[in-house]
């Protein structure tokens, strides 16, 4: 697709379904584009702190709020459906006259969010209903009662017919917070072992994650990629090469690459998760250039079904190498009492799925708004690490790999080839039809 | 003293390991009726305060009330456990999470710092279990917050307490609660007045304080145990409270190693009697046991969780179809077969309909081993409640030397058990000083047993919004003499004293 460069046209679009126009409204009605973005950053509270969204949950999420809002907005202004193009889903109900658009979108959201986070706490609970609530009377002030009820119920039908596609997925539901009850080690030298000593974590998160359906690639599962270096514990091998480069590059870190490490991290349950730090990323730069509801919602879907598909099939390839960590490695063989700044994830090593998921995002962002397209990533600000900078989504996604060695929780063949990896699932989203 | 042994050594035990001893619930026959109740405000909290207000030598018990009425319980018990409602002993108030006693002006009277959602109040005892609000007396300026935690220490000659106490969230706050922790408050006086509170910035959604002297310089230090589902940028922490000093916090650089965990609660115990306290911090799924790395006098304030390998996780419920995480809350460590090795008590229960853990999540009752390792043994002492459990304590409560039990459930009631033994010998120590710090608080003392000596740190804090002052407990298992001294706060020791078994011992100085 062509990328997207932002003008006042769309500015003056917002809020307004083209097909059927309706009525005007008290002026500090919040816009469509400001509930989808209030929505947004309550998801990605929720994402933090609800203890089932470990980042390949996170993904999942992203990807049926996204299509859910890309198809209400779809409808209200006869754009391209994604049913037919993402894998399993049908056509929605059509609209039954006029909507619009902020209640549409609002109650949309509402009712997906409510659904997919029905297991987050009583916090998320409350605020969910709050959002709700107090959006929702915000969005009706001044509302004809038909045309609210209109609205709220077609972004109802919307929701639960996504919701029910979501079902189907093999992803919905997950126990024990993603760690299986049972499980049997690999048991060769080269196999993943855990890696910290929590009860729960003696397992890995979520083997069955390749299982998954995906949203846009096609066919026997794609994107496979090149294998790492053949396992050895001879010095003079490839792999263990690449150990002692995590090891010196630990025993050196910078400033700066502790930093670079500690931004990217984007643990779960500490932060929006890595596939929710690419959503933050896109809303700041929504907020900040005024992003009109239809180019929002798409590139919300798109980003979406992106980090989604890219973690199932980077979960599908991890658990075929099934591969151990240098944590596990360079103890092993180099320092008994090494000690990596990153606490090490409690799954196999190849690839990296921070990588992954980063290489198919700035691959599809890139496709929407251009490969020269700087932006700010204020998504920790709040945890206390500063604003960065980057010229281009491929720099930011070129350094959420790399924070992973610094980090000193992958190889270099987990990264070079993770991002690889979702570019190459990005050239499926990107083949899709919408504006 | 000798009916107790081999009662002990006769006693049913797990599969090679310590005896079990059976708890028997009398929370209906002793009269204890009780709830916590309350919806958002009220998830965390639920504290029971344990302490002596008649002067008989058994402890009451204070019940924080949530939305409901706390409750002061005079002990009457005998063999059985016994227990009558206070009608008005100045303690009945709404909106009360927690409690902790502590004898603020030293005159000899338990008084209680009553933590409330509102403002925290400084309850006077005035002897015979009656209480007054000494809050304004005090000078205690008081916030409106989320009152979650407390800890007391006396500063190196400071002749009025310093008082910690720890606060949740902004409350305000529906759609976007978190990263909107309160502060917590340091609050130091003298001349029987406490000044204007020091904020203890940055604050991170507190749920446990404690004053511990954790590499035994003589000054305590304040430890903070974080809930990491509401802080940003947040972490576990450890703050310098040096006399006449602004609070500041360990560094990395100092050796503090950062952790983020849902802070629940705090116990501490000298578990391998090199006289540097461990900490049992309570969270969500895995829970930690931190060992001091490299103990002695230059100590970094570096731990290793050795939970996994000591057999403490307490991750998942260990009885019971539900298998789903588990939610820990207040917990202890104490003797309750009096084997000389400390067990260790967990108050489990959800959150709040968290469909993502445990339901049926029992207390946990982990029966320490002379190896360092721990065995659970809650069903098997009859402990394994499965409601939603937050508050609790471990005390023994009618007198006999056996530790009892009782816990606070959220919008359920509360319960009791009597602990029926088989448990070996024991003695109960009381250190008392004059004039201010009459209870010796961040004290040590230590028994002796042949060549073996226990430690135990005097607190005021800790655990999940509720405390005990109380004579400490030492468990005997066989042995038929001990001694003890007490390191007093100023860090002189006492001399030896030949203890009496089976008795409260008093150390005064």
């Amino acid at each position: 697709m062509e990328p997207f460069h932002l003008n006042r046209r769309f500015l003056l679009l917002a809020g307004v379904a083209l097909a059927l126009p309706v009525p005007a409204f008290a002026a500090d009605r919040p816009s469509p584009e400001v509930v989808v973005l209030q929505w947004y950053r309550l998801i990605l509270e929720l994402i933090r702190h609800t203890a089932t969204y470990s980042p390949p949950v996170a993904s999942r999420a992203f990807a049926y709020l996204g299509v859910a809002l890309w198809e209400a907005v779809a409808q209200s202004r006869g754009l391209t459906s994604l049913a037919g193009q993402a894998n399993g889903l049908a056509p929605l109900p059509q609209l039954p006259g006029a909507v619009d658009e902020a209640v549409l979108v609002h109650a949309t959201l509402s009712a997906a969010t409510a659904t997919l986070f029905a297991n987050t706490g009583p916090t998320g609970q409350r605020a969910m209903t709050a959002m709700t609530e107090k959006l929702g009377a915000k969005v009706t002030e001044g509302l004809d009662a038909v045309l609210t009820a209109d609205s709220s119920a077609q972004g109802a039908a919307i929701a639960t017919h996504i919701l029910a596609w979501a079902e189907s997925d093999g992803g919905a539901k997950v126990e024990n917070l993603g760690f299986p009850m049972d499980w049997t080690l690999g048991g060769k030298p080269s196999s993943w072992v855990p890696t910290n000593t929590a009860d729960l974590q003696q397992a890995p998160l979520l083997p069955g994650w390749g299982d998954v359906r995906p949203f846009a690639l096609t066919g026997e599962l794609p994107c496979g990629l090149d294998p790492h270096p053949d396992y050895s514990e001879d010095p003079a091998s490839a792999f263990y090469a690449e150990a002692v480069e995590v090891y010196e590059t630990t025993k050196t870190l910078t400033d700066g690459q502790k930093l670079i490490a500690r931004f990217w991290s984007d643990d779960p349950m500490l932060s929006p998760t890595p596939p929710g730090h690419w959503i933050s990323i896109l809303s700041e730069i929504a907020a900040r250039d005024a992003l009109p509801l239809d180019r929002l919602a798409d590139a919300l879907a798109r980003l979406g079904m992106a980090v989604a598909d890219a973690f199932i099939v980077c979960w599908r390839v991890k658990f075929e190498y099934d591969l151990l960590r240098p944590i596990t490695y360079i103890r092993r063989l180099i320092d008994p009492k090494w000690e990596p700044l990153l606490n090490t994830p409690p799954f196999p090593e190849y690839p990296s799925g921070h990588s992954t998921q980063s290489g198919a995002a700035y691959a599809v962002l890139e496709a929407i708004f251009g490969s020269d397209f700087a932006f700010n990533d204020a998504t920790h600000e709040a945890d206390g690490l500063p604003v960065r900078s980057f010229p281009s989504f491929k720099a930011a996604a070129e350094e959420a790999a790399i924070s992973r060695l610094y980090g000193g929780i992958h190889f270099r063949a987990a990264i070079d080839n993770g991002i690889a990896q979702g570019e190459c699932v990005a050239d499926f989203i990107n083949r899709m039809k919408t504006l | 003293m000798k009916r107790l042994a081999l009662l002990f050594l006769a006693g049913p035990a797990l599969a090679d390991g310590p005896a079990v001893p059976q708890f028997v619930e009398e929370t209906e026959a002793a009269g204890f009726a009780h709830s916590f109740t309350g919806d958002w405000e009220f998830v965390v909290g639920g504290g029971a305060a344990v302490f002596d207000c008649s002067g008989d030598g058994l402890p009451e018990v204070f019940m924080a009330g949530g939305t409901s009425s706390s409750a002061l319980f005079l002990n009457e018990s005998s063999e059985t456990l016994a227990f009558r409602k206070a009608g008005s002993s100045g303690l009945e108030m709404d909106m009360v999470s927690g409690a902790y006693p502590v004898d603020i002006d030293a005159d000899g009277v338990t008084d209680l710092a009553v933590l409330r959602v509102g403002e925290a109040r400084l309850m006077r005892g005035l002897g015979d279990c009656k209480f007054s609000d000494a809050s304004a007396d005090w000078g205690f300026d008081a916030h409106d917050l989320w009152h979650t935690a407390f800890a007391a220490t006396w500063e190196k000659g400071a002749d009025w307490p310093t008082l910690a106490f720890g606060s949740y969230i902004d409350r305000a706050q529906e759609e976007f609660p978190w990263g909107n922790c309160t502060e917590n408050l340091l609050y130091r006086g003298a001349a029987r007045k406490f000044a204007p509170p020091l904020s203890l910035n940055p604050s991170f959604c507190t749920l446990s304080l404690l004053f511990t002297d954790w590499n035994r310089s003589g000054t305590p230090a304040l430890r903070v145990s974080n809930d990491r589902e509401y802080y940003k940028g947040g972490q576990e922490q450890l703050w310098h409270i040096d006399p006449e000093a602004e609070p500041r916090l360990y560094t990395e650089t100092e050796g503090w190693k950062r952790l983020r965990i849902w802070g629940m609660g705090i116990a501490s115990r000298d578990l391998n009697d090199d006289g540097y306290p461990e900490y049992f911090l309570t969270s969500m799924a895995d829970n930690k046991l931190q060992f001091l790395a490299t103990p002695g006098p230059d100590a970094k304030p570096q731990y290793g969780d050795e939970a996994f390998k000591r057999g403490v996780t307490a991750h998942r419920p260990y009885t019971g179809d539900d298998l789903r995480p588990s939610t820990a809350w207040h917990t202890q460590f104490e003797d309750v077969n009096n084997d000389g090795f400390a067990d260790l008590f967990i108050v489990k229960g959800n959150v709040w309909a968290m469909p993502d853990f445990a339901g049926a999540d029992p207390n946990n009752l982990l029966l320490g081993q002379e190896d360092g390792t721990f065995v659970e043994a809650g069903d098997k002492a009859g402990v394994a409640s499965m409601l939603q459990g937050r508050g609790g304590a471990l005390a023994d409560l009618n007198g006999d030397g056996r530790i009892d039990m009782l816990v606070a459930n959220r919008n359920g009631p509360a319960q009791v058990w009597r602990n029926a033994g088989p448990v070996g010998n024991w003695v109960a120590i009381k250190p008392l000083m004059e004039n201010a710090n009459r209870d010796a608080v961040n004290a040590w003392v230590e028994v002796r047993t042949g060549d073996r000596v226990q430690q135990q740190e005097v607190l005021v804090g800790g655990g999940h919004a509720g405390g005990m002052l109380l004579p400490l407990h030492f468990g005997l298992g066989p042995a038929e003499a001990a001694e003890a001294r007490v390191i007093w706060p100023d860090g002189e020791a006492s001399d030896w004293v030949k203890l009496i078994l089976g008795q409260i011992n008093m150390v005064e100085r």
